[in-house]
């Protein structure tokens, strides 16, 4: 009996270190500011390379993988066919698959694009000869393949990548807050744009980055994207409260919330 | 009746002579009409004349995020430790809104289970009110529960009689202060001064919204349907503000957060909102309050009802955050208004 207790308790006792996932980094249309930031962490990343194998990352390595990888993170939009069959294929190798940043999880400042007529935004970026250019509207990575794991953000927000790290490595859920950025703004004590005579999108966005931007002067822009059930009265309230102008609020949602209404 | 004298002149004196014995935090100028409570060193950086700090001071009694305890998976058993730690300050020129909701919290948090946390800080807070002797702005409801005046809930109270403030010393933690600064009694002409000041009050300060308190109870028992719910449900943007700069509400969420080592971790607790979609959002999807309506109703009761059945006192403090910080302008005042005109 006591040899079977002691069995059952080996395995998490065992260490890892000899099955470390198998993570790469993969980029779409995007700035490629997200697999920065992934460098920026400083010794943080020293504690994420002790419990993962990075096998492949552009901005970083110049090593490749052929074989299937644990956990793929992607950053970017897809805006072709070509990315779009790329993306499925990275899928079709990837356990793991975590949308990386606002143009993968939401489609970020590539969703403009799809405020226009689709020919018209080829003709204006590749000039006459457009229809040599293939494109498509931006789509986020969910609307082309699954995601397990969101990491919202433009940039992702540091501590934020940490966790959900730590929840893709125990198989965990992570669940991207649904509250309004407010409710993190809050709590810093910020004085609130409105009062400042600024609109701010912190009321309509989803909290998760502790109010970066506006700790540090900034107003929101809503880069994280619409929570799931946003307040759609309220804005003419606040609108009114603080005298601006409706069109203010609407054009900075465009920025980053163009190509879909909300990020899961 | 113990009460010393403070010349106005000599304040960064005292604020200069507390800073040495302990962390000060006093409401401090942000801007934009804004005022929070911060760490001062001397007089001239407080604003002795603001109106209610973006939070209350419970934020020194419950921080927004705190550590509950570490843990350690390492080795056959969890291990876990308590972290309880509480740091000496004063909290300097509190108003008596704010004063009434330390003491709520206080309510609450001694109940069983007893909340440590909470408790240790309280020990280690040295609590110095301020007397308002006119109102902040029209935000305000601290008539209507009475908390224009001083109920206790301190060490020492500063009431401004002109040229000086007189200082009501209410526990021996505050007489030790004022002795060990050498501060002199009050004379009866100071006395006088402070009878002057609290009569003057009765004409500034009056029931805000016209409905006594007493009616307020019957207003609430009466009021769960309401079409005020749903008319504050409409605008509400679920933010939390209106939680989170509440000097009364407590609510937390608990996380469980482990290191990179996948071995070791700590539990944290983080202020909440029953205004938050996901409040009350429970295993299965079910939502007992999906609604904005009934979470908006939900934290007026635990305001006007709920306490009042348990606790015997409303929750409401009357320092109108709430209503000042609602980007939808939902007002406390017009609440409370339209809910008794409804129940005529």
């Amino acid at each position: 009996m006591k040899t079977a207790k002691k069995d059952t308790k080996a395995p998490a006792k065992a260490p890892k270190a000899a099955a470390k996932p198998k993570v790469a980094f993969f980029d779409f249309a995007s700035c490629e500011g997200c697999q920065l930031q992934m460098t920026n962490l400083g010794e943080l990343l020293l504690d994420i390379l002790g419990a993962v194998d990075v096998v492949e990352f552009r901005e970083a390595i110049s090593e490749k993988w052929d074989k299937d990888y644990d956990v793929v993170f992607i950053e970017g939009s897809i805006g072709d066919h070509h990315a779009e069959e790329r993306l499925k294929k990275i899928r079709a190798r990837a356990k793991v698959l975590i949308a990386y940043g606002a143009c993968a999880c939401t489609g970020g400042v590539n969703g403009m694009k799809n405020g226009f007529e689709l020919d018209e935004i080829r003709q204006s970026v590749y000039g006459k000869d457009y229809k040599l250019f293939d494109s498509t509207p931006t789509r986020a990575i969910d609307q082309v393949v699954k995601v397990d794991y969101y990491i919202n953000g433009c940039p992702v927000y540091p501590p934020e990548i940490i966790e959900v790290v730590k929840h893709a490595l125990r198989g965990l859920p992570y669940t991207v807050p649904d509250n309004p950025v407010c409710s993190e703004c809050k709590l810093n004590e910020n004085v609130c744009m409105y009062e400042r005579g600024v609109a701010c999108l912190g009321p309509w966005t989803k909290a998760g980055c502790n109010s970066w931007c506006v700790n540090n002067g900034n107003i929101c822009y809503g880069c994280r994207g619409e929570v799931k059930n946003p307040a759609k009265n309220a804005a003419k309230d606040v609108i009114s409260k603080y005298n601006l102008k409706p069109e203010l609020i609407t054009k900075k949602f465009e920025m980053y919330n163009k190509c879909k209404e909300g990020a899961k | 009746m113990n009460y010393h004298i403070l010349q106005k002149d000599n304040l960064n004196c005292f604020i200069k002579s507390l800073a040495k014995q302990m962390k000060v935090y006093a409401p401090v100028a942000k801007g934009y009409n804004n005022f929070a409570f911060e760490e001062v060193t001397e007089a001239e950086q407080i604003s002795m004349d603001y109106i209610p700090t973006i939070l209350p001071p419970k934020k020194y009694f419950m921080p927004p995020r705190e550590k509950m305890l570490d843990f350690d998976l390492n080795g056959g058993k969890p291990q876990d430790k308590a972290v309880l730690e509480a740091e000496k300050l004063a909290v300097f020129a509190v108003h008596t809104c704010d004063l009434a909701g330390i003491q709520c919290l206080n309510m609450v948090f001694s109940e069983r289970p007893r909340d440590y946390n909470y408790l240790l800080r309280k020990e280690n807070i040295v609590i110095i009110g301020l007397e308002c002797n006119k109102y902040c702005d029209g935000n305000a409801s601290c008539a209507l529960v009475g908390n224009h005046y001083p109920n206790g809930g301190y060490d020492l109270f500063f009431t401004d009689i002109g040229d000086k403030w007189i200082i009501h010393v209410n526990t021996q933690k505050g007489e030790e202060l004022v002795e060990g600064m050498g501060l002199g009694k009050a004379s009866v002409a100071d006395m006088t001064a402070l009878g002057k000041v609290r009569e003057a009050k009765k004409e500034a300060f009056g029931n805000e919204i016209g409905v006594e308190p007493k009616k307020l109870t019957e207003v609430f028992a009466k009021g769960m349907d309401s079409k005020v719910w749903h008319d504050v449900g409409s605008r509400c943007v679920s933010c939390g503000n209106c939680t989170n700069v509440c000097p009364t509400c407590y609510c937390f969420d608990m996380t469980d957060s482990i290191n990179l080592d996948m071995k070791t971790g700590s539990r944290n607790r983080t202020w909440d909102s029953c205004q938050f979609e996901t409040f009350a959002t429970v295993a299965g999807g079910e939502n007992f309050r999906e609604e904005r309506a009934h979470r908006q109703r939900h934290r007026y009761y635990r305001k006007f009802k709920y306490p009042l059945d348990k606790f015997n006192r409303a929750f409401c403090t009357g320092c109108g955050r709430c209503t000042r910080t609602c980007m939808a302008k939902i007002n406390l005042k017009d609440t409370l208004k339209a809910l008794a005109a409804e129940s005529k």
